[in-house]
């Protein structure tokens, strides 16, 4: 598999403020690679480099085997960028805002820029100043996806679209990868990174945390687990067991959460007789959650 | 209508402004020339003016001490300070807008997302605002050629044009400045402000030269000077002094070429 973008020690300083601190990343071809941290962490400044709008204080950047500074017009012939809060010309209609790119790119397919618009229910023959946010947002991702691009850079794609569209997002962003698109998705909303990445890169304070696919990454995560016995046990026995935090004694259950394996604390309830356990699977808002409350200590 | 480009693009979006402003100009223009009649019989204007009793009138009207020939009228009323200050601001407006303007209404991001240098952005849209000027102008000429038909007056189309000529000159020097600040800086209300504070110092400082001895030398920093010292209304276009402002008008698209490609740009 070859890297599609490359980061390597990226750091990016504002006067004194750090926006990002050397970040290391690689998102392969075919991934659909989620990029998620709060607002602020330093997501939109990452991507902006990518795109050569700003540039690093150290570190490099490739996209595609080119330097993101020298070859950047290249690049952007190659991908399809999404800004976040988008800025589109408020005078112009849709269709004119997308026969303009097609004049500044040349090539662009008709017949799939009309799919576009039928699938996202997208209003391009009103002034764009008339349009909602949502559908506003519409038009943005119409024109990151209409040139099939090999590479689709979206900055929190799903800002303002009901829960209808972004369904209609995530379908469409699915078949954009199974032709062959590599996918960079920036987003604070858990859920997304989940329903829709292969893997993900967490960010906080303009520091990358962790990059790990997210059925790994899902694997480590804190499980909520109840025992129920047949008689009251103490939260003393399970105290002290390797992962085990957040016990609660009601009666004969036993509730806690579980981060790694659950050898120890099932050998420990094996010491009385076990009725039912009730275990959850680990999601990924709370490794997110987990990584943030760590970091903040 | 085919918007292949950013120059394009440009004009596109100037063209509901640029017709107001052509009606603005054109009845600015027009109406000012239909007193014509009553001012040419007023010779003792001239004669007011003709002393140094009143120095800071000539701040406003220039060092003019003829109001009554077709040229003085022309030259007083209009030229010497109404239509160049609307081909200034004309020009201050879209040159600020041209980057700081679509930085700042976050459009600039969208823009480079598409295969564009932003060498190529620049220049598309420092010519933009030079062809925008210019059809202004073009403007303002043909009102002068009509004002002066309706009043009978005898004046040269060529005069008139070298004067129009001259005056957005002028317009593109100071819409220069606010480009290449919006284009260095990215911050419109700056650029706007710094060009227009720029633009009056000019004005005052071409204007109060002659009467302020110490003043005198440092005229010809001042891009008024070149527009209307040699008096093209009257000698014809004094190349030299364009030529002075076409060198400024450059070197200030080669600036914003040179600021623009090296910063960073700022989210909307």
């Amino acid at each position: 598999m070859d890297s599609v973008i490359s980061i390597r020690n990226l750091t990016k300083n504002y006067g004194k403020y750090r926006a990002i601190e050397d970040i290391n990343l690689d998102v392969m071809r075919g991934e659909i690679f989620g990029y998620l941290g709060p607002n602020g962490a330093g997501k939109t400044t990452t991507i902006r480099t990518l795109l050569d709008f700003i540039r690093p204080t150290k570190g490099s950047v490739t996209v595609l085997d080119l330097d993101s500074r020298t070859d950047s017009r290249q690049i952007r012939k190659r991908i399809g960028y999404l800004p976040g809060d988008i800025g589109l010309y408020e005078k112009m209609t849709g269709r004119q805002l997308l026969k303009y790119i097609d004049g500044l790119r040349g090539g662009l397919d008709w017949h799939f820029v009309r799919q576009l618009t039928e699938r996202f229910e997208a209003n391009i023959d009103q002034p764009i100043r008339t349009l909602s946010r949502g559908n506003k947002q519409k038009i943005g991702l119409m024109q990151a996806f209409m040139h099939t691009p090999e590479l689709i850079i979206m900055d929190e794609p799903t800002n303002g679209l009901d829960p209808l569209m972004q369904q209609e997002f995530y379908r469409l962003v699915e078949e954009m990868n199974k032709k062959g698109a590599t996918i960079f998705i920036s987003s604070h909303i858990v859920p997304e990174i989940e329903r829709l990445c292969s893997k993900v890169g967490i960010i906080r304070k303009g520091k990358l945390v962790a990059v790990e696919e997210v059925e790994k990454l899902k694997e480590k995560a804190i499980r909520k687990i109840t025992f129920v016995f047949d008689e009251p046990v103490s939260k003393e026995e399970f105290e002290n067991l390797p992962g085990v935090r957040d016990i609660e004694v009601e009666g004969n259950a036993l509730k806690c959460t579980i981060k790694g394996t659950v050898d120890a604390l099932v050998k420990a309830a094996g010491m009385h007789k076990v009725i039912k356990i009730i275990s959850a699977d680990g999601n990924l808002e709370e490794i997110f959650l987990d990584f943030y409350a760590v970091g903040n200590k | 209508m085919i918007l292949r480009n950013v120059f394009v693009k440009s004009l596109w979006d100037q063209k509901r402004s640029l017709a107001w402003w052509c009606l603005g100009i054109g009845l600015v223009i027009i109406v000012t020339m239909l007193f014509y009649p009553t001012m040419r019989e007023m010779t003792e204007l001239n004669e007011m003016f003709a002393t140094d009793e009143n120095p800071l009138m000539k701040v406003f009207v220039g060092n003019i001490t003829d109001f009554t020939s077709p040229e003085g009228f022309i030259n007083s009323q209009l030229l010497i300070f109404i239509v160049p200050l609307l081909y200034i601001v004309f020009a201050i407006g879209i040159g600020s807008g041209s980057i700081a303007g679509e930085e700042e209404n976050g459009t600039l991001d969208f823009l480079l997302a598409h295969p564009l240098t932003r060498e190529s952005v620049v220049v598309q849209k420092f010519l933009a605002m030079i062809i925008a000027a210019i059809s202004i102008g073009i403007f303002g000429w043909v009102s002068l050629i009509i004002g002066a038909a309706i009043v009978d007056m005898e004046i040269g189309y060529s005069r008139l044009a070298a004067a129009t000529f001259g005056g957005v000159l002028l317009g593109i020097t100071y819409g220069g400045i606010a480009f290449f600040l919006g284009a260095a800086l990215g911050k419109r209300s700056f650029s706007i402000g710094m060009a227009g504070a720029l633009g009056i110092g000019g004005y005052l400082l071409n204007s109060l030269g002659p009467m302020v001895g110490w003043l005198e030398p440092f005229r010809k920093i001042s891009p008024f000077y070149y527009y209307s010292n040699s008096d093209p209304l009257i000698n014809g276009l004094d190349w030299s002094h364009m030529v002075v402002l076409l060198v400024v008008i450059l070197l200030e698209g080669g600036v914003a070429v040179l600021t623009f490609r090296r910063r960073d740009l700022a989210v909307g």
